[in-house]
């Protein structure tokens, strides 16, 4: 049995990579049809491997049976699914769209996401179960289900309440996944928002890899065209080529900051538009602060508006006021998050070793977090004013209830 | 006081309804009294004025006036009726009674039919003492069940005012929250104000110490200044008000169901909640490994150049993160063994399948679209 030397999560004996992808509720004999296949180098028997193949992605897709239409991204058009054998057992698959980048019938962000899917097992990401192809090659993933919707619909819905304790509980979920990316040297490259979802027991998943690479070689050059405008780094977008893992981590600060302001902190409309945003919120991108920058190609000498804060020390004194909810700590945090030289910037590491995690008010247990859409709690005047046999609205459990009335809480 | 129709029970004292201004003890009217204020004690509901109850019960227990009762009553257990009808007062007080003994909870319950079973069972508990069918021995079996689920029925109640007081906790920090996002905001405007004050200063002082274009400079700082404005604009809030959430999921502990007469079936199995453990920001996750330590730099030609490009330095590339992928690499054959492999194969050749139908082509590209990445 291999050993891997990553890092594992709950230190599995088992590598994860040799882990097997697909899920088998029914696995019909089919690995001892695959104990039998010959030895790969003739060329009969590649072809026997792709019959072989092709059975079995049959078969993988024939267990799953696809049901309503769950959302679209940018890539991709993900639907619910349950599995043949057990209605009950929900999953999500997405569909890509195959577009005209599409390399070979396969679209590069379907094997990106797949490649680096299959290699991460964690409680803070998203899980691949299986992958199989439709017709026109296309690529099918079929994903965890992750019913309560994402960090954007938390984030800008007004109606769901929540405070410092929780997002503490949110931070540090999505910074484990993060770190987890970082250790198995997956750079993430489009976090935001909408890409983080949450599960029905309230943990959050990092989602949406495709636009993951493993960690560049230093002779590869890199695209600087990654990662969503308003949470893409100052490097970026100055065109560098050779970044690290800390780009990521600046997604996440941005995420950090609406989470506590609860609307979108830095909405540039175009990248010269962000790059004024970030002057202004978060400071200049000086040689000074940022030894080099002047040299890398998409370089552009900013200027500050007159009524942004002028100096660090103003910017870090705005900060500590917006930002007040996290509390000092959690304003360093966010600032070591935000640093404007990549080399500076706090690593996924460094950020779970922040002591702001272990400050007062502890991270909500994750069964307790807030969620979307919640009946309020009744009281008995709401519940004379139904007529007799009415029930609540809704379609939860509560619908079967026998009507009980709360005299305790009448008259006291 | 407005008369209602009466709503009588099988055992309605008739009278004392429809005399509802007249003390039926001293005779004095609301007519001539507009202050007088009734009580009743849950003992017998009989009404009388306030005035009574003092000069009767003040001096201890005293039997009740109302000609026919003489149920002894005390002064502390008088109230001021909630409803006007006598019958619904004691009807509510009475299910007051019995829900804060039978307070268990649906998340008690295995299944939705049992706690709906045992919702019927309270009811019919309830409707005997209503209407006195059964008094003694529903009573006894009230009584029974209170002694021996004493433990459950705190814990319901305790449970209970915590969900309270959490949820007035989480209203109060969420006012606090508000109050400190309106508090930057305005702070926020003051300072733009601030800056704004001095920037005109500037151009009043790089008016008056050179000889530049005065339209120029003063069209400048009014351009910046507008255009900060509608940048603002752009970032308003999108948030409604906010309503508030659910808090009510706390834990619970069951007490025992050996209610003697009254069995509760399908009662959850206790669990002991687990004792909190402090917050591990890792979350067992360890990223040490066994095979190597890394160091700060590895001497290697090939990727010397690299290191002092600025391309590379200010882009913030970070060779420790390559050592240590290409380290793992490295490592990666050290933990097999051979015979294992082999032996293994059956079970592990089924694994790299599901992807096979796209194999080829994934392979392909792996090798050759690197910059395509
Ligand atoms: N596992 C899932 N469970 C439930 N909904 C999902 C799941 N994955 C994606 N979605 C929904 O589909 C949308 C797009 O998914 P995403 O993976 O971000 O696709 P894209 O790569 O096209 O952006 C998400 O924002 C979400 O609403
Ligand atoms: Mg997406
Ligand atoms: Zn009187
Ligand atoms: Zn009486």
């Amino acid at each position: 049995m291999a050993v891997s030397p990553l890092p594992l999560y709950n230190a599995s004996p088992r590598s994860n990579k040799t882990k097997p992808l697909t899920h088998r509720p029914n696995p019909k004999g089919s690995s001892a049809d695959a104990a039998s296949t010959p030895n790969p180098k003739s060329k009969a028997s590649i072809d026997g491997v792709l019959d072989l193949a092709e059975r079995l992605n049959a078969e993988t897709k024939s267990q799953y049976i696809k049901g309503k239409w769950l959302g679209k991204g940018t890539y991709a058009n993900v639907y619910e699914a349950h599995l043949k054998s057990n209605p009950s057992q929900l999953f999500a698959i997405k569909k890509m769209i195959v577009g005209a980048e599409a390399k070979d019938g396969l679209s590069m962000d379907s094997i990106r996401e797949v490649k680096y899917l299959q290699e991460l097992s964690h409680p803070n990401i998203i899980k691949l179960h299986a992958v199989f192809s439709s017709k026109n090659q296309n690529l099918n993933l079929v994903l965890e289900h992750l019913p309560r919707g994402s960090l954007e619909q938390l984030i800008s819905e007004g109606d769901i309440q929540y405070g410092s304790a929780d997002i503490k509980a949110w931070m540090g979920m999505l910074a484990r996944g993060l770190h987890h990316c970082h250790s198995n040297f997956i750079l993430h490259r489009d976090i935001k928002p909408g890409n983080v979802l949450v599960a029905a027991d309230g943990e959050l998943k990092l989602a949406d890899f495709g636009l993951a690479r493993s960690f560049a070689d230093p002779w590869t050059r890199m695209t600087y065209l990654v990662i969503t405008r308003w949470y893409r780094p100052p490097e970026l977008l100055f065109q560098a080529r050779h970044y690290g893992s800390t780009a990521d981590v600046w997604s996440v600060g941005v995420i950090f900051a609406e989470l506590v302001i609860r609307k979108a902190w830095m909405p540039g409309g175009s990248d010269l538009e962000q790059l004024h945003l970030i002057a202004n919120v978060v400071g200049l991108p000086t040689e000074d602060v940022w030894p080099g920058v002047s040299k890398l190609d998409g370089y552009i000498k900013l200027t500050k508006d007159p009524a942004a804060p002028q100096t660090p020390v103003q910017h870090r004194q705005q900060m500590q006021r917006e930002f007040a909810l996290v509390g000092p700590e959690g304003v360093d945090l966010l600032m070591q998050m935000m640093a404007l030289d990549p080399r500076k910037r706090a690593t996924a590491k460094k950020v779970l070793m922040h002591e702001w995690w272990n400050m007062e008010p502890k991270p909500r247990r994750k069964e307790d977090l807030p969620r979307k859409v919640e009946k309020s709690k009744e009281g008995m005047a709401d519940a004379l004013k139904r007529k007799p046999g009415e029930l609540e609205g809704g379609t939860g459990r509560g619908d079967k209830v026998a009507r009980k009335i709360d005299f305790g809480a009448f008259g006291r | 006081m407005s008369r209602t129709a009466p709503r009588l029970g099988p055992t309605a004292p008739k009278k004392l309804v429809e005399d509802g201004d007249i003390c039926p003890v001293c005779k004095s009217s609301r007519y001539l009294n507009p202050n007088m204020v009734f009580k009743v004690n849950p003992e017998c509901y009989h009404k009388m004025c306030e005035s009574c109850v003092d000069r009767i019960f003040s001096h201890g227990p005293a039997p009740c006036p109302i000609a026919g009762c003489r149920r002894t009553l005390r002064k502390a257990r008088f109230k001021k009726p909630n409803f006007e009808d006598i019958q619904i007062e004691r009807e509510v007080d009475i299910r007051r009674r019995v829900a804060s003994v039978f307070n268990r909870r649906e998340d008690e319950f295995d299944t939705l039919l049992d706690y709906n079973n045992y919702l019927n069972e309270v009811e019919d508990i309830t409707f005997n003492l209503i209407h006195k069918i059964d008094l003694d021995a529903t009573e006894k079996k009230l009584a029974a069940y209170a002694d021996s689920n004493k433990q459950s029925i705190q814990a319901n109640v305790s449970r209970a005012s915590q969900e309270t007081t959490s949820f007035q906790a989480r209203q109060a920090a969420e006012r606090e929250q508000e109050r400190l996002r309106r508090e930057a905001a305005r702070r926020d405007d003051e300072e733009k104000k601030r800056i704004l004050e001095e920037n005109r200063r500037n151009i009043l002082n790089t008016l008056a110490t050179t000889d530049g274009d005065a339209n120029r400079i003063a069209k400048e700082g009014q351009r910046v200044a507008l255009k900060k404005s509608s940048a603002r604009r752009a970032l308003t809030d999108r948030r409604p008000d906010v309503v508030a959430s659910d808090p009510f999921t706390a834990a619970t502990a069951n007490g025992n169901a050996d209610g003697g007469a009254f069995v509760i079936k399908g009662l959850k199995k206790v669990v002991e909640p687990e004792a909190e453990k402090p917050y591990d920001p890792f979350g067992g996750l360890s990223d040490e490994t066994q095979y190597y330590v890394l160091q700060d730099t590895y001497q290697y030609e090939d990727v010397d150049k690299y290191m002092s490009d600025v391309q590379y330095t200010a882009g913030g590339y970070d060779f420790g993160e390559w050592y240590s992928r290409a380290l793992c690499e490295a490592f990666s054959g050290l933990g097999v063994f051979i015979g294992e492999e082999t032996s293994g194969r059956d079970a592990a050749a089924a694994v790299p399948i599901a992807m096979a139908a796209t194999a080829a082509t994934v392979v392909g590209v792996e090798k050759s679209a690197d910059d395509v990445f």
